[in-house]
């Protein structure tokens, strides 16, 4: 018999039985819209957390940090020839070392602030590895000279509604530097150093590990003639595509005895999530193709009732010629026909339930606060999941659908074809 | 005249729980090309057990039976259903259609089986449907038919293929007996008309004598074989 024919009459045969029939599609309808409802549904959480993470973390910065943080951090400190190494491997744009000097007080006139810490930087590199970061308030210094400090958002502005600044572009400022006792600044010359503010940054927030808002910016050449060191504590390095910093993170690695050095990869952070992120959707997928278990369930035993009710029909077809083959693929036809409409109407029904269950939850979580110490995109405070469907869920639903209908199906349609055809014509 | 049917001391039993329950105790006789033959039988007498032996639908336990040069025992189940598909028809006493399906979907059946295309099966269907006198019920289903007329369905579904061999399982059995007549008379004139084989089972001596030969079985057994008095084509 002819594959239209066949599947022409499976569709006759599901038309005479229409509310079974779509009683029994209904239940392959759910399982497949719970499927495609989470994993849409999840897979538009993934994107959406992936996208707040990489527009949060600079993906192309990578920070390099002394010691190893499952042996403590050492005091060791990078070299120029060091960063010189670094900013040599195939793939960097730029490495700048930094020195890090905690605990800093300004003093402007009889104001006084705290800072979380002054950075002494090279200012062209600096710019060049965070221009999203280092913006000014206003234009930016012509030159920086080696008496130009740059304050923090929040060391200028303590508080939220502060209008009045500490300090202005211009101004003179004293830093009192934190005396660090012992190793490894032994020979320290001044305590306190004047500079000319050079600008004050925006306001950004924390992407990844630093934030800039309580910062300040010292010039490196004099940090290291106040300090008499030519060393560095941090060093931060640019590189141009992202997708090869782990790569560089290995090479850098190198240059290095083990656990000298830790590095922080954004992109690696991110790819754990995504991961993390990736098997708990498809942990909760797999939950909801429980429900399409059930739902083969309900088919085969469906099927066993129809096969018992069209007992006698099977033994004509039989005595009429069709070989058990056809009859197999005949019942086969109608489980096949039961999983493609159910799988396609489930995807679209569960893509539909994924933005219900979405706009739910928008409205269920609350906005986030502003100000947090998250730097977060313009407007992305809101929990607005807009839920994906992948051509290949979609396919991988509906061939899902079909393959559970096939396998629960075969019984029954097996049990059809191997009907004695004299047993089954004699059949009450 | 060429034999078309050759039944060799054929046995069949059947198992009810333990027992087991003879049918058929040795049955020998054999059928001619485009004769009209009936078995006679009381009820019991293995009349429906031989006829679906015959009809390749069942295996004997013991004996061969050959259908043209075809030994059924040797056959596989696929080369079976080939044969019934090709060389045999069958018309039951309940009539055996498909409910749902109209009197040309029904006489179609075996066409679609065989992979016929759906332009031939059906102007083949509407032909045997007006053959039978069917023209005007072709989208009627059985249940709008009466008896004779489903029969006549059964019929033009049995000749469809252009079998050999026509198997009819007490075919006037739920019929009327002025129904009955004229659905022998109908498979009287197309053995006349197409030179097909019937083989007619029966428990009516009325039918029975329509036939040129009656083979009389009693308790599994053939006790003759005789030309009917007022015997039909052969």
């Amino acid at each position: 018999m002819k594959t239209r024919k066949v599947l022409a009459m499976a569709w006759q045969n599901m038309g005479q039985r229409r509310l079974r029939t779509s009683l029994t599609t209904l239940s392959v309808v759910i399982g497949i819209a719970a499927i495609i409802g989470i994993a849409s549904l999840g897979e538009g959480f993934r994107i959406d957390i992936r996208d707040r993470m990489e527009s949060g973390f600079e993906l192309s910065n990578l920070t390099i940090i002394p010691g190893s943080l499952f042996a403590g951090l050492s005091r060791e400190r990078f070299t120029d020839t060091n960063i010189g190494d670094i900013s040599r491997i195939q793939g960097v744009r730029a490495a700048t070392g930094v020195m890090q000097l905690g605990n800093v007080t300004l003093y402007s006139g009889n104001e006084t602030v705290q800072a979380f810490v002054a950075t002494a930087v090279n200012y062209t590199s600096f710019v060049e590895i965070f221009p999203d970061r280092f913006v000014f308030e206003d234009q930016p210094p012509s030159q920086f000279t080696n008496d130009t400090i740059v304050i923090g958002h929040k060391v200028n502005y303590v508080s939220e509604n502060d209008t009045t600044p500490f300090a202005r572009v211009n101004d003179t400022v004293t830093l009192s530097l934190g005396i660090p006792t012992g190793q490894p600044y032994p020979s320290i010359r001044f305590q306190n150093e004047t500079f000319t503010v050079g600008g004050i940054l925006e306001k950004r927030g924390t992407p990844g590990i630093t934030n800039f808002d309580y910062w300040v910016f010292i010039p490196v050449d004099r940090a290291r003639e106040v300090y008499v060191t030519e060393e560095s504590d941090l060093v931060f390095v640019k590189v141009y595509d992202p997708e090869q910093s782990e790569r560089i993170a290995k090479d850098i690695e190198a240059l290095f005895p083990p656990y000298r050095i830790t590095i922080l990869v954004p992109l690696t952070f991110i790819k754990q999530v995504d991961n993390i992120l990736t098997i708990v959707q498809l942990f909760l997928t797999a939950i909801a193709s429980i429900s399409l278990l059930v739902a083969g369930i309900g088919i085969m035993n469906i099927m066993m009732v129809s096969v018992m009710e069209r007992t006698r029909e099977i033994g004509i077809m039989k005595a009429v010629g069709a070989k058990s083959r056809t009859v197999l693929s005949m019942f086969l036809a109608e489980a096949v026909l039961l999983g493609l409409i159910g799988g396609v109407v489930g995807v679209f029904t569960g893509y539909g339930l994924s933005f219900a269950l979405a706009y739910g939850l928008s409205n269920f979580v609350q906005p986030q606060e502003q100000g947090a110490t998250f730097q977060n995109p313009e407007g992305a405070q809101r929990i607005a999941i807009t839920p994906a469907l992948s051509p290949e869920w979609t396919i991988l639903a509906v061939v899902f659908a079909v393959i559970i209908c096939i396998a629960f199906g075969l019984y029954p349609a097996r049990k059809a074809a191997r009907l004695d055809p004299v047993q089954a014509l004699r059949y009450e | 005249m060429q034999t078309i049917v050759r039944v060799n001391d054929v046995k069949k039993a059947y198992r009810m729980g333990e027992v087991s329950v003879p049918a058929l105790c040795g049955v020998s006789f054999h059928v001619e090309d485009a004769e009209f033959i009936t078995i006679f039988g009381p009820s019991g007498s293995g009349k429906s057990t031989l006829l679906h032996l015959i009809g390749a639908l069942d295996r004997p336990d013991k004996g061969e039976i050959f259908i043209e040069d075809s030994n059924l025992l040797k056959l596989s189940d696929d080369k079976l259903a080939e044969l019934r598909l090709t060389k045999i028809g069958f018309v039951f006493q309940f009539f055996n259609l498909l409910p749902r399906l109209s009197a040309l979907a029904n006489v179609k059946l075996p066409l679609s089986i065989a992979g016929v295309s759906e332009k031939e099966a059906q102007s083949k269907a509407e032909e045997m449907l007006r053959l039978v006198g069917l023209e005007t019920r072709l989208d009627h289903r059985p249940f709008e038919l009466s008896g004779g007329e489903q029969q006549r369905v059964a019929i033009a579904r049995a000749l469809i293929n252009s079998p050999k061999i026509v198997l009819a399982d007490e075919p006037t059995g739920n019929l009327d007996t002025k129904t009955g007549l004229e659905i022998v008379q109908l498979m009287k004139t197309l053995n006349q008309e197409k030179g097909q084989t019937f083989i007619v089972i029966t428990h009516d001596p009325n039918i029975a004598e329509t036939a040129g030969r009656i083979v009389y079985l009693k308790d599994g057994l053939v006790e003759g074989i005789k030309q009917a008095p007022r015997g039909g084509s052969r």
